[in-house]
């Protein structure tokens, strides 16, 4: 029994179609066997493929969009590979490459809200519990520090160890000019008043 | 365009990390994880060690922030939190608005601020319910992200944004604190406005909770 799913946010449609893996006691309402998929997005061509290029749309827009939300820009998906995406001039372009020879890149271009209606589409079909499939997408963890710290301003980076530092530099600078007394200085004698004797 | 040829294919294993992102979404969650999947002790761990994460203060600023954009968003905000929180079955961790926050003032930018950090179940309920209101105000992130929409009525709806935001930072937060300062700046609050507004958008739906937590865990000095 063929099956047919789908999702759609706004900008993005996404639609499955596969049949219930017998071989491993699917029963009849549960999807096991991607036989293909179409995505479409407002003013772009429609997009088909088979099960290995869904994953690497997924692969790379996925994390991509974690990335994002960390305000953390990159490209994700191998750059030679079928699906990479980068952020360029504010837009989130995704790049097709074709496995047959001769065909140019496809670039299809994004904006905030097309991007998040497509990790939504992905989101809703890697969470349907219908879809017995395993995807194996890493899973969404904290950014390593170097790429967050890459990403926040010199300034502000440096800006406090700077200050912090000069001011050090200048209390200890000054305290170098403070003569220190030498010790053999003759102390001024000091007048010891004899007690009454009672 | 037809771009990639469409050929049978694709093949079947277990669906565990679905089963566990769905065992997540349905909270209380580590003390199930770890007795439902004993026997995938890596993945349980990596998925638990993320949960045992205690926010920092940037996520707690973050998170806080996020709750007042969506304030912002809707004018109704706090009585929608209420309702939405009963609906993703958080009504015991938020009973009422005064639970809900004390639970926020974790937040040290805010002007009454409570010391210590939010518990891991806390910070969860929260995000989910950050999560959960992105969802419900997702048509109006998205018209304010679409680069389609027409330019002048777009700016009406960030400058009415900003202008709430701003209200309510001022309203809430620690007017002498240098972060806030910044956050009112007119330099920065336009780009912080449109971070928050995206980081509700990819926040939104099933896998954005794990998502915007991953996010607010990361290492920000």
């Amino acid at each position: 029994m063929k099956h047919s799913f789908h999702y759609e946010h706004a900008a993005a449609r996404l639609m499955i179609e596969g049949l219930p893996d017998y071989s491993l006691g699917h029963d009849d309402a549960v999807l096991g066997i991607v036989s293909g998929w179409s995505l479409t997005l407002v003013g772009a061509p429609e997009l088909e493929g088979k099960r290995e290029h869904l994953l690497a749309l997924m692969e790379a827009v996925l994390p991509y969009s974690r990335y994002v939300l960390s305000g953390v820009d990159g490209v994700f998906g191998d750059v030679t590979g079928p699906v990479s995406i980068q952020k360029i001039d504010n837009k989130h372009v995704i790049s097709l490459r074709s496995s047959k020879e001769g065909i140019e890149p496809l670039q299809i271009m994004l904006d905030d809200a097309e991007l998040s209606d497509l990790v939504r589409c992905l989101d809703d079909l890697r969470f349907d519990p219908r879809i017995m499939i395993s995807w194996n997408l890493p899973r969404d963890q904290p950014l390593p520090r170097n790429h967050v710290v890459g990403n926040i301003p010199l300034a502000q980076r440096f800006g406090v160890p700077l200050l912090g530092t000069s001011f050090f530099a200048l209390i200890a600078s000054f305290l170098l000019i403070v003569p220190i007394p030498s010790g053999n200085e003759a102390s001024p004698p000091q007048t010891i008043k004899s007690l009454p004797n009672k | 365009m037809r771009f990639w040829k469409t050929t049978k294919g694709g093949c079947l294993s277990d669906r565990t990390p679905a089963i566990i992102s769905v065992v997540i979404e349905s909270r209380p969650t580590i003390k199930l994880l770890q007795k439902e999947f004993l026997h995938l002790p890596s993945l349980c761990n990596t998925v638990i060690s993320m949960h045992k994460a205690v926010l920092g203060r940037r996520g707690l600023e973050r998170l806080d922030l996020l709750l007042l954009a969506v304030e912002t968003l809707d004018l109704n905000g706090g009585e929608a939190m209420l309702w939405t929180s009963s609906q993703i079955g958080l009504k015991d961790q938020f009973s009422s608005r005064v639970e809900l926050w004390k639970l926020r003032c974790h937040n040290p930018l805010r002007k009454s601020t409570r010391r210590g950090r939010l518990s891991t179940e806390d910070s969860d309920s929260l995000i989910s319910l950050v999560s959960s209101m992105a969802k419900r105000l997702y048509p109006v992130l998205h018209q304010m992200l679409s680069a389609k929409e027409p330019d002048d009525v777009n700016g009406e709806r960030w400058l009415l944004f900003n202008q709430r935001l701003r209200d309510l930072i001022e309203e809430r937060m620690n007017l002498r604190r240098g972060a806030v300062q910044r956050l009112l700046e007119n330099k920065y609050s336009s780009s912080i406005s449109r971070q928050l507004v995206l980081t509700l958008a990819l926040s939104a739906g099933p896998g954005g909770v794990d998502r915007l937590r991953a996010s607010l865990l990361d290492p920000i000095p």
